[in-house]
């Protein structure tokens, strides 16, 4: 039977359709959380920190500032939220203040708010990211679709980002990632579809602006973006004698788009650091607030001679390039890339798929590579210099979720292209479904995971053993943990969390092979029809 | 807005770049090897490694000393950087400010350079890729920071890239003159690292390969006996010096200062861990590899080589060929498995660097597989030029230069400064002799400031022998380790009278001071009465 065009058109909407439902249906059913609009005495109980959403201290950070900026209509902290802030905490002038930068603060407030208002303030708020995720996931799927790839394949790239990486356990809790991936997959999306559109040049210089309040390494993340819209100024063609080189000045006013961003976060940092030009990962932290509401820094801990050497340290790294050291690329890569507590080798094998995908970009002369490799080329270079590569206790590598999400369109790429070798959609299958089954694990249970170096001295303390990987979020769901707010609201008490947890896997790996096989028919049917 | 350019000029200016980028890449060089030199210098960090002060001294004691004389060159160290510095090192500024060493290192940076460019235009490279790769081995802090100091290591890379680089362009023409060049290059290489050793071995498998391949089994023997008569001359040489002045052809090898014997002492005490280990020998050179690289060129290095060597378009013996600029590779692993070397990195062999400079041998080799591969993947060269850029770029802001740390906080300095402040403070103005062993105390020597005529030493034959038996008759100061038979000094003085005629006068960490009682003065020589006496 042959189907007219406009059928086959209808039926792939009607699967994308579907296939976002069943996106925004997982991600809704993961977001982790605890019902109520918490007071900021009450967020300093166990229940919402160590026990409950606000388990590692990015996350008490940033939602400090969203609840201090709405419920204080102040960027200082008051006491309680200060001691709920705690260990990463600023101090100056006599204030407490935010050390994380302010973006994510703010784009989550309309979570906060709607959340608010059903009583459900702390999950609107993380659900704010959950939205920024699924964004996340079309825009995957766009940019694949514009390189060239089918449109099942497309999703399933948008699927690999969003449910086999570590990108599922921070797109239900409150951390920069997904905005960060937002902002670029937005400006990659800009340039390829839009890229002779000064508006469109504007808006991603606006873009690159917002990234830096948003997480601060950004400025570097999003160099590649401002280089490739800044080169949309030039035409270059030639004619047998001459080089003519056309520079249209519209898409360098288009850099104007950085004022409004860049003004905001001079703002902010004015007013919670005193100074326009001071960022807030530059500040003297806090360790601990005594119980007269005084900061307790190291000098009231350490020795002298103890203080000296801390001196020497804090004042390294505090200079903001100080973040970053050449040297520490080699343990950096080994971290992110073959690590067991950390390493995409462990806990998305899926995503190396997409260095075939990189191949088949690359042979076709694809003019976008460049800008895409770039992405990664500094992500994955740029935290593997960073000093603290594993991300604190933390699931994964979250310093690559934006490099998950490029290398996410090279899966779609690589799926479009070796449709019809079953050898390669069974490898690909496999790591699939292994790596969604690990990443459930970390976005339904917990992201408190140690980095190796902390978990060996950390046995000595508590004379058990200390795992250092996924194996803490599978003991965690073995005595029947889950942090997801539908878990906890709804099954809590019908459904063990590890039934809960299957039925998720379960679910993902569903769709997703039965998308993979759509892939593989398409292919194959259009073959027919070209041999027709 | 629209600018019209002319093709005719844009080739023109490309010419002018093909016609004078040697000269451009000489005087960039200069001024960037000058400016590095003078920075480290103004900083005190050039001579911060204690083996710069040692080679300085070497080759003042050439020129300047109780003994002063070509056999002086010792066999401690291989003797090509310590002639070089005889020209210059009898001056005092020269000596003391380590220029007389470092005016050889300056210079075969600038070479190196140059050599990188040539080596990757013979390769076919764009010109952006010669120069990209230029600035990928000048633009290494590591390399800038050795560049300007009195160490081996930029002459050695120098010699060891031109033999590389006439290898090449021989497998490529079969011109006799490339490889008697390459010969002789890597002739120069075997007398200042044992690295070059290796390389003439491997040079020799290329060569003979090459010519068997084409022109059978005679001609493979009569070219490679020529190729390694010239080539192993150096090394006929250094076995002969050591026979005529020390009376063994191998004194070198196995002799009491040689690594071999300071090897035996590590692995005595458990500290030489990469012998007999492969995979902790490739561990070891690996991580001195990417420290001295930043890694991210290093690994864009790997591909780089990978799309070089499987490249059909390129002559198979130029391929073959280009296996010489991996040869410090092979052979520091080698080295480390064999035990005839020894490298510490912090945070593997406990919280010490030692000898992580060696990591810095592949650093033209890398600039010239990263270049390659720029003109390779042409679509993505900005982006490895940009992500080699950040690398660099941080590694600049953060002074991240390992060599530094090596020589500033690792085992290849000792804080000498104590022992040589007191010499200079309370012996530097007044009359006699100090006992001490160069072997041991080469540093202490350099950084007292004094002449080298004030220093008794295992160097100055007679001086030495007399003043070991009748010290009181010929130092008034001693300085040596007590209670450690490594220190020559303590090792052969004569105990009883030492212990008669002296008293300590000072006790540091790295070495004791003695001074000749008042009443054991009566005897004391003050002059160098034996200057005549063969």
């Amino acid at each position: 039977m042959k189907l007219s065009n406009t059928t086959i058109k209808i039926i792939n909407i009607m699967t994308q359709g579907i296939l976002l439902i069943f996106v925004v249906v997982i991600m809704m059913g993961s977001i982790r959380g605890i019902a109520g609009n918490p007071t900021a005495e009450e967020l300093n109980s166990p229940i919402w920190k160590e026990q409950g959403p606000f388990e590692l201290s990015p996350e008490r950070g940033r939602f400090a500032l969203t609840y201090s900026v709405l419920e204080d209509q102040s960027v200082i902290f008051s006491i309680p939220v200060a001691r709920f802030v705690t260990p990463d905490l600023g101090y100056t002038d006599g204030n407490f203040v935010s050390l994380f930068a302010p973006g994510v603060s703010y784009l989550v407030i309309p979570g906060y708010l709607v959340g608010q208002f059903f009583g459900l303030a702390q999950v609107g708020t993380y659900a704010a990211i959950g939205l920024f995720a699924i964004i996340n996931y079309l825009l995957i799927r766009s940019i694949s679709r514009s390189l060239g790839a089918n449109p099942l394949a497309s999703a399933i790239g948008g699927m690999v980002f969003l449910f086999a990486t570590p990108a599922f356990a921070y797109g239900v809790s409150l951390y920069q990632h997904h905005i960060s991936t937002f902002l670029i997959l937005a400006g990659v999306y800009l340039l390829i579809r839009f890229k002779k559109r000064w508006l469109a040049m504007f808006c991603v210089w606006f873009l690159c602006a917002l990234g830096i309040a948003v997480d601060n390494p950004n400025l570097f993340m999003m160099f590649p973006l401002g280089v490739f819209a800044l080169m949309q100024a030039l035409n270059i063609g030639e004619t047998e004698k001459n080089l003519i080189v056309k520079i249209n000045p519209k898409y360098f006013v288009a850099v104007l788009g950085v004022v409004i961003p860049i003004m905001g976060f001079m703002y902010f940092n004015h007013l919670s650091y005193g100074s326009p030009f001071q960022l807030g990962g530059t500040v003297n932290s806090v360790d601990a607030i005594n119980e007269e509401g005084r900061p307790v820094t190291s000098e009231d801990i350490l020795t002298p001679e103890e203080l000296a050497q801390a001196g020497e340290f804090e004042e390294e790294d505090r200079s903001s390039v100080g973040f970053f050291e050449a040297r520490d690329m080699v343990n950096g890569l080994y971290i992110h890339l073959l690590s067991p507590d950390r390493g995409v080798l462990y806990f998305t094998p899926v995503i190396l798929i997409g260095v075939v995908g990189m191949f088949v970009l690359y042979k076709s002369k694809n003019k976008h590579l460049p800008l895409l490799l770039s992405i990664v080329g500094v992500n994955l270079v740029l935290y593997s210099m960073w000093g603290d590569p594993w991300g604190g206790w933390a699931f994964g590598s979250r310093y690559l979720i934006p490099s998950y999400a490029i290398m996410s369109i090279f899966i779609a790429m690589a799926l479009t292209r070796y449709s019809r070798n079953i050898l390669f959609l069974l490898v690909f299958a496999v790591l699939f479904v292994y790596s969604t089954a690990i990443n459930t694990l970390g976005a339904i249970t917990t992201s408190a995971i140690p980095p190796k170096v902390q978990a060996i001295p950390l046995e000595a303390l508590t004379g058990k053993e200390e795992k250092y990987n996924y194996k803490r979020s599978w003991d965690f769901l073995n005595n029947n943990g889950s942090k997801s707010y539908f878990y906890q609201e709804f099954l809590k008490d019908s459904v063990p969390a590890k039934d809960f947890y299957i039925t998720l896997v379960s679910a993902i790996s569903t769709v997703s092979m039965m998308t993979l096989i759509g892939v593989y028919l398409t292919k194959r049917k259009t073959k027919d029809e070209n041999k027709d | 807005m629209k600018i019209k350019i002319e093709k005719a000029k844009i080739n023109n200016l490309t010419r002018f770049l093909e016609k004078y980028a040697l000269t451009l890449i000489v005087l960039t060089l200069i001024l960037v090897a000058t400016a590095t030199w003078y920075g480290f210098y103004q900083n005190g960090l050039g001579l911060a490694y204690n083996d710069a002060r040692s080679h300085l001294n070497i080759g003042r004691r050439v020129v300047e000393g109780l003994k002063p004389g070509l056999a002086q060159i010792g066999s401690v160290w291989l003797p090509l950087p310590h002639l070089l510095m005889v020209p210059t090192i009898w001056n005092d500024f020269f000596w003391h400010s380590g220029l007389s060493g470092a005016i050889q290192s300056m210079g075969s940076f600038v070479i190196t350079g140059v050599l990188v460019y040539l080596y990757l235009k013979k390769l076919g490279a764009s010109i952006f890729a010669r120069f990209f790769g230029v600035a990928l081995f000048a633009l290494n802090l590591n390399v800038l920071y050795l560049q300007s100091t009195a160490m081996t290591e930029l002459l050695l890379i120098a010699t060891m890239t031109a033999g590389s680089y006439y290898l090449l362009l021989w497998a490529q023409k079969e011109n006799i003159v490339d490889l008697l060049k390459c010969s002789l290059f890597i002739m120069l290489s075997t007398l200042i690292r044992y690295d070059g050793w290796f390389l003439i071995f491997i040079a020799t498998l290329i060569v003979a390969f090459q010519i068997f391949r084409k022109k059978g089994y005679k001609a493979t023997e009569g070219m490679s006996i020529m190729f390694m008569s010239l080539g192993g001359l150096g090394i006929a040489l250094w076995v002969l010096w050591n026979l005529l002045i020390f009376g063994d052809p191998l004194f070198f090898a196995f002799g009491p200062f040689s690594a071999h014997s300071q090897q035996e002492q590590l692995l005595a005490a458990g500290n030489l861990p990469t012998k007999g280990d492969i995979l902790l020998s490739i561990k070891m050179y690996l991580y001195a590899l990417f420290f001295n690289s930043y890694t991210l060129p290093a690994i864009l290095g790997l591909f780089g080589g990978i799309s070089l060597w499987f490249n059909k378009k390129i002559n198979i013996n130029a391929r073959i060929a280009t296996l010489a600029l991996i040869a410090p590779f092979i052979f520091n692993i080698l080295a480390l498995y064999l035990g005839h070397s020894v490298l510490f990195i912090q945070g593997i062999s406990g919280d010490t660097w030692f000898n992580v400079r060696y990591g810095v041998m592949l650093a033209p080799s890398i600039a010239i597989f990263v270049a390659y591969l720029t003109d390779k993947v042409k679509p993505m060269r900005f982006v490895i030029v940009g992500l080699s850029l950040l690398v660099l770029t941080f590694a600049f802001l953060n002074q991240d230069a390992v060599t530094i740390d090596d020589a500033r906080v690792g085992s290849s300095q000792k804080n000498v400064s104590e022992v040589s402040d007191w010499l200079a403070d309370n012996a530097g103005d007044k009359e006699g002799f100090i006992l001490i062993s160069a072997a041991s105390h080469d540093a202490i020597i350099f950084s007292s400031g004094m002449d080298m005529s004030r220093f008794i030493h295992e160097g100055t034959g007679l001086y030495w022998d007399t003043a070991l038996g009748n010290p009181d008759h010929w130092a008034r100061w001693i300085v040596m380790r007590t209670h450690d038979e490594n220190d020559l000094v303590f090792r052969e003085i004569n105990k009883e009278a030492w212990e008669d005629h002296y008293t300590l006068v000072d006790h540091y960490p790295f070495a004791d001071i003695y001074e000749l009682k008042p009443d054991s003065m009566t005897n004391l020589n003050t002059e160098p009465v034996l200057k005549n006496v063969k």
